[in-house]
């Protein structure tokens, strides 16, 4: 087998066309932009239909070049990346293949934007996103990684197991075949190269996006929950109440972050605890069996307010998340499962514990601010001349009307959550040491950055892209939640 | 600059079309709309909310944020068409010789700098003055807009004067620079009526003494009567009627015109003998105007054929001077023709007392700060010895602006609050120190409340059924889903919506329909007291007088006793059957619609009287300006409470009124009045507003 090229063999035709685009798409930019001081500004007619048009002269002219070769560059982009799935292997170069290997992705993306867009008019605010580009781009990179980590799950995407070491490979440059024959079938090219262990860096990057998938989100979550459950109470009833939670609150965000890391994850702290003699109490247990019990109170809560009056509903609604919710409960936090079934990995958990733990005192504020806001309203005055719970005002009457900002902020939120646990993993802390996610495989990397920069590079632009596209979809959001 | 010696028409707009553009079409905001406005004259420029009125203004003053557009005609300001200037000569004009006036004082005004930095700008800017001749100008304009202690005023932060020394200050900064043209945007509606009346009086003189045109923009045909010369009435982006106040006032020549005077509570509107009429359905959406008269399809006089087929002109009358509307049926109709009178009603005899106030008093404990509360505690007497008594199936009007109190009143009476001292009883049982979670199910279901702001009235994310079957669900009525559901249909049945409103959301709604929602909740569990906390006044004046009649039939069937809060003293002559009028906590005068109307007044209550613009000719008021604003309830004045404001302490001999608080006089017929005032001399008083002779 050869090596592969970037480009493959399709690069030596295209590459010096997309040079020259590129080269005059910069060219009419930055004369565009020399132009509008001079020039005058288009202007705008209205034609007797109603329609507005912009007749601009030089300006609008430069404009509409411009836009054509940004259209012209994203198509090229488009057969580098797509070039793989029609010719035959290894003459669309590195690019055609990763575009190849990501076709199940590919489709999926296809269908959600499809059927989204068909439909947007009747999916509320989901639907609205797709009014504005920003968000859409953001939603596409966002929705790219959810589908990589879901389809690496069936074993789609990966090219090689992300923890086998194949000899000869180590440290190879990307595109680099295959140095023994090895099975029959294998994939014959390390397509992103191999790192300092000669495990393949494409499969690795891929694979990691399923744990950071997985803990950002739920972490991020629970953050949630306990913010909200302990933000609501103290901005609605205020006084002492408010006083005491928001200056722990404050307590905590004013602790260095990192060192608190540091702290919650060091082997010592996490053997440290309270002895009972029958049972020895370890700082992550303490730290999860509290703050894994908000999402429980949080949901009880939210049903009995809601359903007191019905009470044959209420216990049903009640019953069946005292006890799936205990269940896990039971299994995550105290790692006590009476089947067996369910555990956890106790580095994971340790992560996941201090990024709920950093993250809520935040989402405490935020909630608390937006309470105050909205418990002025006179809905929530009728709420209370009608005799209603603080509990039912608090979660029905306020939370729902609150949650454009929370939204937003919960999409923020993922995004500093992937970062903090990129950062955990490049210190070493928490996870394993072989473990493929992107934190602790940049970390990895670095030792040799000078002389092999693809091992950390790799997941550096996957972790990039994703908070990337998590900060646009939030942009969008908050875009389309405040119009209307 | 214009020149000085121009003595054409200040402002000539022709045919002024605007439209604003968004993604998915375009929305013409106003259409085909002229008028002139000469030298030292006053425009009124009158329309429900979305009419395009302030659209105009915003066209005048060249400012249509991005998406907005002239699409049509022209806008001349001193014969120079504005439309053809260059930014630079538009920034010339704004702020120099085109001034405006906004609704919200706290908003026009930057927080951040002291009031005469603000108002020294204009002319630094606009003239090169220099800083001392600035200042010594803004002290003369402060003096003028009538500030105490402008030295002072000028030298403090727009947050420590009250909103209406603010709107004043608003008011000073536009004259800085002796604009040919004022346009005033609604610039009273944020303020209480006794401080509107003084800042309308002043704008009133202001406008003499400088020879200022002004354009009033306000939906109060009233106060248009009051200050302006000319009227403009604009419905959905049109002027339908334009001329002299008198001929547009008197001898209306626009359905529209006249439904809107039939729609609002003028002297002489009974609820039970002379109804309002209501302008049936609904303001049109801008996009969705009907074929050829806009209003075609809310008018009396509609003819199909004639009125739906092609855009309608402005045609003059020829009576009047430059009197025009854009009716194709006004020669035809029958101005003069007696007012169809609605359906007549008996005046309900009230019932027995179901609600009766002891002494009731609620004092508020303000400490500096929640955390190191400290000794320094103040205390807020919020309601000071309330005893009045409501009976079944009789209105009470609860009279008062802002800060007197009435508020309080609702939420202690509510179980919001508990009572300092006092009682409160209901049906005979004492509820004054129940909060509402301790209250029966009962207790709360029979007294209801219905709020002030449509559109916060409902929660923005629950179905409109939903929110009904909600209150039913609470106050236990119905034993399954589907009794509620049916229940909760029956009740929009009540307040006039359709069923299908029941799946629908909040914002779907409109403010009108948004409010009878919300008097569906208030009668979910048959409430025998309701509480209406200003219910129409957010609305505009076409709907109000509906959902007032709406409230009054429910009410005249159900046999509540509805405890009606305004500061709007029209509509409370037109609704109520007795009325008490409190300030500062205290009740100054409690008696039947009549007693308290006539003399002898509370000179509280005569000089709020007076305050209230009233939407005709033939009615002439006495004009009684309050000086100075309400006191804060953190620091009442010693003695009476009034006394700080009151045109009659002087009559008062030992200056009584320093020191003492009146007490309770009972006068012919049970007409209570708390004031030091002789008998003799409360005897003398005039009436406030005389109906002329016909």
């Amino acid at each position: 087998m050869d090596p592969l090229t970037w480009t493959g063999s399709i690069g030596t035709v295209l590459n010096p066309i997309f040079l020259a685009v590129v080269v005059l798409f910069v060219f009419t930019l930055i004369t565009q932009f020399l132009l509008s001081f001079t020039a005058p500004p288009p202007s705008i007619t209205v034609n007797p239909d109603g329609s507005a048009m912009s007749t601009g002269g030089t300006l609008g002219m430069m404009g509409r070049v411009n836009s054509y070769l940004f259209l012209g560059i994203l198509a090229m982009i488009g057969v580098y990346m797509f070039s793989g799935l029609v010719t035959p292997y290894g003459t669309g170069g590195i690019f055609g293949e990763i575009g190849a290997r990501l076709l199940p992705v590919w489709i999926a993306l296809i269908v959600t934007f499809v059927l989204s867009i068909t439909f947007k008019r009747k999916l509320g605010l989901y639907g609205k996103l797709f009014d504005s580009m920003i968000g859409m781009i953001g939603f596409a990179i966002v929705m790219f990684w959810v589908f990589v980590a879901v389809f690496v799950a069936f074993d789609l995407v990966v090219t090689h197991n992300p923890l086998d070491q194949i000899s000869g490979m180590k440290n190879k440059v990307p595109g680099t075949p295959m140095s023994s024959a090895g099975d029959e079938g294998a994939y014959p090219h390390y397509l992103l190269g191999g790192d300092n262990l000669a495990r393949d860096v494409f499969s690795r990057v891929m694979q990691g996006s399923q744990i950071v998938l997985i803990i950002a989100p739920a972490a991020t979550l629970f953050a949630f929950m306990v913010g909200i459950t302990l933000g609501l109470p103290a901005g609605y009833y205020g006084g002492k109440f408010d006083t005491v939670l928001s200056f722990i609150a404050n307590l905590v965000l004013a602790f260095p972050v990192i060192l608190l890391f540091f702290l919650l994850v060091t082997p010592e702290i996490r053997a440290a605890g309270i002895d009972f003699g029958f049972y020895y109490w370890r700082v992550p247990t303490i730290l999860a069996s509290i703050l894994f019990i908000f999402p429980l109170v949080f949901l009880v809560l939210l049903w009995n307010s809601r359903f007191f009056t019905q009470p044959s509903k209420n216990i049903l609604y009640i019953g069946l998340t005292v006890l799936i919710g205990g269940y896990l409960y039971l299994a995550l936090a105290w790692d006590a499962d009476p089947f067996g079934m369910i555990s956890i990995d106790q580095n994971v958990l340790i992560v996941f514990v201090a990024v709920v733990f950093v993250n809520s005192p935040t989402v405490f504020r935020i909630v608390r601010g937006l309470v105050l806001d909205i418990k002025t309203r006179d809905y929530v005055a009728a709420g209370q001349t009608r005799g209603e719970g603080a509990w039912y005002i608090m979660l029905w009457e306020i939370l729902p009307n609150a949650r454009g900002p929370l939204i937003v902020d919960f999409c923020l939120r993922i995004g500093y959550t992937t970062i903090l646990i990129g950062t955990l993993g490049f210190f070493g802390l928490g996870l394993e040491s072989e473990s493929p996610d992107w934190g602790t495989t940049i970390n990895a990397g670095r030792r040799l950055l000078g002389i092999y920069p693809h091992p950390a590079i790799a997941p550096a632009l996957a972790l990039m892209t994703l908070v990337l596209g998590l900060n646009l979809l939030a942009d969008g959001l908050r875009e389309e939640s405040l119009k209307d | 600059m214009a020149d000085e010696t121009y003595d054409g028409p200040i402002l000539e707009i022709d045919k002024l079309s605007i439209s604003f553009f968004t993604r998915l079409r375009e929305i013409p905001a106003v259409m085909d709309f002229s008028c002139t406005v000469r030298p030292g004259e006053a425009m009124g420029l009158v329309g429900e909310s979305g009419c395009g009125k302030s659209t105009v203004a915003l066209g005048v003053m060249q400012d249509l944020g991005v998406n907005g557009r002239i699409v049509g005609g022209s806008i001349k300001f001193k014969g120079q068409d504005l439309g053809a200037m260059t930014p630079d000569e538009l920034r010339n004009i704004r702020g120099s010789e085109i001034a405006m006036i906004y609704q919200e004082p706290m908003a026009s005004l930057n927080p951040a700098m002291r009031i005469g930095k603000q108002l020294m700008e204009v002319p630094m800017i606009h003239f090169g003055t220099s800083e001392k001749e600035a200042y010594n100008r803004a002290l003369e304009v402060v003096t003028d807009v009538k500030l105490p202690d402008p030295k002072r005023i000028l030298n403090s932060f727009p947050h420590q004067l009250s909103g209406g020394q603010q709107q004043r200050i608003v008011i000073a900064m536009a004259l800085m620079s002796k604009p040919s043209l004022l346009i005033l945007d609604e610039p009273t509606t944020a303020l209480d009526v006794t401080v509107e009346a003084a800042v309308v009086e002043l704008v009133k003189d202001l406008g003499k003494k400088y020879g200022t045109s002004m354009l009033f923009i306000s939906h109060n045909l009233g106060l248009v009567l009051e200050t302006c010369d000319r009227i403009c009435v604009m419905y959905s982006g049109e002027t339908v009627e334009t001329g002299k106040i008198s001929d547009v006032f008197d001898e209306m020549q626009h359905p529209y015109t006249q439904a809107l005077f039939r729609s609002i509570p003028l002297p002489g509107a009974d609820k039970n003998a002379r109804p309002l009429i209501a302008i049936p359905g609904n303001f049109p959406l801008p996009h969705e105007r009907p074929q050829g008269c806009n209003f075609g399809p809310r008018c009396d006089y509609f003819e199909a054929g004639l009125c739906d087929q092609t855009q309608i002109d402005m045609y003059p009358v020829e009576s009047g001077d430059r009197h025009e509307t854009r009716c194709l049926k006004f020669k035809e109709i029958d101005w003069n023709a007696p007012i169809d009178v609605g359906k007549q009603t008996e005046k309900p005899a009230p019932g027995d007392v179901v609600l009766k106030i002891d002494n009731l008093k609620k004092y508020y404990e303000v400490a500096a700060s929640a955390l190191f509360g400290g000794a320094n505690k103040k205390v807020v007497k919020a309601n000071e010895t309330l005893s009045f008594e409501a009976r079944e199936s009789e209105t009470l009007a609860i009279v008062g602006e802002s800060g007197c109190g009435k508020s309080t009143f609702a939420k202690v009476l509510m179980g919001l609050e508990t009572a300092t001292d006092g009682q409160i009883l209901l049906n005979n049982s004492e509820i004054q120190d129940t909060p509402i979670e301790d209250r029966d199910t009962k207790t709360i279901s029979n007294v209801q409340m219905v709020f002030q702001n449509p559109f916060d009235t409902l929660n923005p994310s629950m179905t409109v059924g939903r929110q009904i079957i909600r209150a039913l669900e609470i106050f236990g009525i119905g034993e399954t889903e589907q009794d509620r559901e049916n229940r909760m249909l029956e009740l929009l049945d009540l307040v006039k919506l359709p069923r299908e409103f029941a799946g629908r959301m909040p914002r779907q709604l409109s403010g009108g329909q948004k409010q009878r929602v919300g008097i569906a909740r208030a009668f979910a569990g048959d409430a025998k007291i309701v509480v209406a906390d200003e219910p129409v006044s957010a609305l505009d004046v076409s709907v109000q007088a509906a959902v007032t009649d709406l409230l009054m039939e429910i009410q005249r069937e159900n046999k509540t006793t509805l405890l009606f809060i305004s500061h709007d003293l029209s509509i409370v002559r037109y609704l109520s059957d007795r009325v008490m009028v409190m300030y500062l906590g205290h009740v100054v005068e409690l008696g039947t619609t009549d007693q308290v109307f006539q003399p002898p007044y509370h000179p509280y209550t005569e000089a709020l009287l007076s305050a209230v613009p009233i939407a005709d000719t033939s009615i002439e008021k006495q004009h009684i300006v309050l000086e100075g604003d309400i006191p804060s309830a953190m620091n009442p004045p010693p003695g009476c409470p009034f006394q700080t404001r009151c045109r009659w302490k002087d009559q008062v001999p030992g200056g009584l009124c320093d020191k003492e608080v009146p007490p309770v006089r009972i006068l012919d017929g049970n007409h209570q009045v708390k004031c030091h005032l002789s008998d003799d001399i409360l005897a003398r008083m005039e009436p406030v507003i005389k109906i002329a002779a016909e």
